[in-house]
């Protein structure tokens, strides 16, 4: 086990560095620079602009001191805000993120779980057909029209919510369930069918057989298999849900990370976006290997060699 | 005087948010439709939009827009950076709310030499927020430090007015001494000018040339400016911030018209999505919508309320001609192209008149200023021209393409001039839409043969818009110069009489509207949203607002006592 983890972390190095390259070679190759505005930058001032950040250097320096500075975890000041560093940037952004990543995943496991568990418990009756009904509109209805919905009805209609910001519990209420409703369906479709799987098996007939109470069948033994596929699921949804909350971001002006990211790129702040996605890299490879861990721990037949 | 701002929201999302705009649009349509029955009170038979109950604490609180690049007089370019500096900082003078005439503000009062080059300014007694006296040593300081290169302030153009400072930024004059600028006193600042100037005490006000606390920013480097840190001379002061959230300012205890300051606070939101802002206001988390971030498709449903405001705004939008191009070269193409434009049409059917359709250059509202005749909608002269330019009715005149940034209306208008064109000249023209940065890489790069642009005035003079198209100006971007042109502003900018000076720019005007590198649409015009208590806050022609004259009116819905 403990070889596992250490030859992953070994393996993130390359896979960092190749992330990093492409993505310091793409962001070259975009038309433009960060100090491109529709109302001219004087030519003197954008040399100078460009010297003070090395940007006159040859490609491949520019290259060379990217990496060094990558190794240190030090990007140096934003380019659109040099009164920021990008340690700060993330810093500031990423646990808000972070937060609403959260509560969203939460959402979605408190309400996907038992909608699957019923649905499954009861196959194809109405109930089932009902919540797989409501779940796949769940799917298919995007964040970026249930927001504005959900704002319309509880905030500006009802009066009840705000429409935006992130500054106390009543303001996390609505983007915490549109970021989370797509993931409620998902997982209640994972959990219906690996729910099904399992009250199949031969261990669980044995379990009926022994007179245990049906709760106590699916609580202590069905469950457990059942939410494998949740499991191995909420790893990419997790890093997915964390990283990729821009549209709900904006919606309803959160100060995620999200946002900054998503703007760094469009103002082509080179050193906020390398620093980002190396990141939002590390994150999604530790992420991963958290949730092979896990699986191990819940799934006796995976070995993790 | 206003900063840049950008004349549409500025860069955009990918298309996923392209389609969240359009689906958002159809459901904030609806909420504006709502909205109508919601809102709660109203005046002369006019509704409100959204709530109108005065905030509990005698705090102003709106929406800022995008989050500020550099929050530092010396440095800021943008109107959300322009803002802050002004609740901040306070130069030698304050424009008036309404009608931007120059009040004093750190000068008390001030002489002006019979020749129109020197100004000598008289320093009130005035304190730092860390209780430093102000002195026209920090303004010297400020204003060189501006103009030192290595500063890389990309507005020290806007102190080229100073004599010697364009030489200094430059470098080609090494002694800062020489520099029009003099502080024989603490409480005294001579300023000599290239050129007598007329809207010199304007500029004044501008953030480029408000003081910096030299020990501040020398201590704490680029992060001066941040709460923990900022020393302001101005009505407010930064006491929290949060990136890509709010600014919250506290009024400053040590401001000298202190007493004439009604606000407690200000609170300064950055949402730059125009839906969320305006929700924000309806809801009334925030008093001010300030004019650009009111969703275009919501005009037609607030137009009608008691808080919707508009008036004309110091700003052009129009299509440049790259007359590099072989086509575009020909100047009775161009001619036909401008005059065959019916502007009344879009101002009316696109943007419900909530613009204003224009034919010249400068934008409207310079009173005394001899706007020349500009271009009409004459869809036979135009024809005329188009014969003339060796394509009669259009025939062997290889397609043209008209560029533009992505963004909902700057298609449409494409979209309807294409239209026109085709009807009126019978040529068809495509249209290329380009994102942000590629964009502006090929209308600088004299890549295009017709480009969307749009210029908003720095000052309010014509000057601002007339100096764009000097030969080799940065702005200009079209390739084409007239040495009459250039000669006549520079003509311009030596008379200090100001009707004869009007008179020579008028003539310049003309000239460029007949040579046409460029085809003007419309006078942008302001529209904003503003709860009935907010006063001392009022539409003016640079949209700048200095919030030292705003105050909340707990009394605006009791009838007036007699």
């Amino acid at each position: 086990m403990i070889r596992f983890i250490l030859r992953r972390l070994l393996w993130m190095i390359p896979t960092l560095w190749v992330v990093a390259t492409i993505t310091f070679f793409l962001m070259r190759a975009a038309p433009g620079g960060p100090f491109q505005a529709e109302k001219e930058i004087p030519e003197d001032i954008k040399a100078a602009l460009e010297r003070k950040y090395g940007l006159d250097k040859p490609l491949l320096t520019q290259y060379a001191a990217f990496l060094g500075n990558a190794v240190r975890l030090d990007f140096g000041p934003s380019y659109k805000n040099p009164g920021r560093t990008v340690r700060e940037v993330i810093a500031s952004g990423f646990p808000v993120s972070l937060e609403l990543g959260s509560w969203a995943l939460l959402f979605a496991l408190a309400v996907g779980i038992p909608i699957g568990v019923v649905a499954a418990l009861n196959q194809n009756k109405a109930i089932d057909h009902a919540s797989m009904a409501a779940a796949l509109l769940g799917v298919s209805i995007p964040d970026f029209v249930l927001g504005p919905l959900l704002v319309f009805i509880f905030s500006l209609s009802l009066y009840w919510l705000p429409p935006a910001l992130w500054e106390g519990p009543s303001t996390k209420i609505l983007p915490v369930i549109t970021l989370g409703s797509v993931y409620v369906a998902y997982i209640a479709r994972l959990t219906r069918s690996g729910m099904l799987e399992v009250v199949r098996q031969d261990w669980i007939r044995t379990a009926r057989a022994k007179g245990l109470s049906e709760g106590l069948i699916v609580w202590r033994h069905a469950l457990r298999g059942g939410l494998l596929p949740v499991v191995s699921f909420l790893g990419p949804a997790a890093a997915r849900i964390v990283t990729g909350a821009v549209v709900v971001e904006k919606i309803f002006a959160i100060p995620g990370l999200g946002r900054s990211f998503v703007d760094g790129a469009f103002n082509r702040d080179y050193t906020l976006v390398m620093g980002v996605v190396l990141f939002y890299a590390s994150f999604l490879i530790l992420f991963n290997l958290l949730v092979d861990v896990a699986y191990g721990l819940l799934d006796p037949r995976v070995r993790l060699s | 005087m206003t900063g840049f701002r950008w004349p549409d929201p500025g860069p955009r999302p990918p298309g996923r948010v392209a389609a969240a705009r359009s689906v958002g649009l159809i459901l904030l349509v609806l909420a504006g439709l709502a909205a109508v029955d919601a809102a709660r009170a109203a005046r002369n038979g006019k509704p409100f939009f959204g709530s109108t109950r005065p905030p509990a604490k005698n705090i102003l609180t709106y929406n800022n827009g995008a989050e500020p690049e550099v929050v530092d007089p010396g440095l800021s370019v943008g109107q959300p950076d322009g803002n802050v500096c002004r609740i901040q900082w306070e130069g030698l003078t304050v424009e008036h709310p309404s009608t931007l005439a120059p009040l004093p503000g750190m000068a008390e009062r001030w002489e002006l030499s019979p020749d129109g080059l020197t100004y000598t300014f008289h320093l009130r007694k005035a304190q730092w927020s860390d209780g430093h006296p102000v002195t026209s040593g920090d303004f010297l300081w400020s204003w060189r430090r501006v103009l030192t290169a290595a500063t890389t302030a990309r507005y020290a153009g806007l102190l080229y007015y100073i004599k010697n400072a364009e030489g200094f930024h430059k470098g080609t004059i090494a002694d800062p001494d020489s520099i029009g600028i003099a502080a024989p006193d603490d409480s005294t600042l001579i300023v000599t000018l290239e050129n007598p100037t007329p809207y010199f005490l304007s500029l004044t006000s501008f953030y480029t040339y408000m003081p910096v606390p030299r020990w501040c920013a020398e201590k704490f480097g680029p992060r001066w400016s941040r709460p923990e840190n900022v020393v302001v001379n101005g009505p407010f002061r930064c006491t929290y911030w949060r990136p890509t959230n709010r600014f919250d300012f506290e009024k400053n205890q040590t401001y000298w018209d202190r007493d004439n300051v009604k606000l407690d606070g200000v609170r300064a939101y950055a949402i730059d999505d125009l839906n969320t802002s305006l929700n924000l206001y309806k809801a009334g988390t925030t008093d001010w919508n300030p004019s650009g971030y009111l969703p275009a498709q919501f005009l037609p449903y607030v137009k009608d309320m008691a808080d919707f405001h508009y008036a004309p705004y110091l700003a052009v939008y129009f299509y440049s001609f790259n007359v590099t191009d072989p086509l575009m070269k020909n100047v009775w193409l161009r001619r036909a192209l401008s005059w065959s434009v019916d502007r009344e049409a879009i101002c009316s059917q696109l943007f419900k008149g909530m613009k204003i359709p224009h034919g010249g250059f400068v934008a409207q509202g310079f009173a005394g200023y001899p706007y020349p005749k500009g271009m009409k909608f004459d869809p036979v002269y135009a024809k005329e021209c188009l014969a003339k330019a060796g394509y009669p009715d259009g025939k062997g005149l290889p397609r043209i393409e008209i560029m533009f940034n992505t963004s909902e209306d700057h298609r449409k208008i494409a979209e309807i001039i294409q239209s026109m064109w085709k009807e009126h000249l019978g040529i068809d023209v495509g249209l290329s839409n380009q994102e942000w940065g590629s964009y502006l890489r090929n209308t600088t790069g004299l890549n295009y043969q017709v480009a969307r642009r749009s210029w908003i005035g720095d000052y309010a003079d014509p000057a601002t818009f007339l100096d764009c198209y000097k030969k080799g100006d940065g702005n200009n971007r079209t390739g084409w110069s007239s040495a009459t042109y250039d000669s006549l502003l520079v003509a311009a900018s030596r008379t200090f009489d100001p009707t004869a000076r009007y008179a020579i720019l008028g003539q310049a005007e003309a000239i460029l509207l007949d040579e046409c590198p460029v085809m003007p649409i419309y006078n942008y015009t302001l529209t904003e949203l503003k709860k009935p208590y907010v006063k001392g806050v009022e539409p003016n022609l640079t949209d700048t607002h200095n919030l030292k004259f705003a105050w909340i009116d707990r009394q605006w819905d009791k009838p007036l006592t007699p």
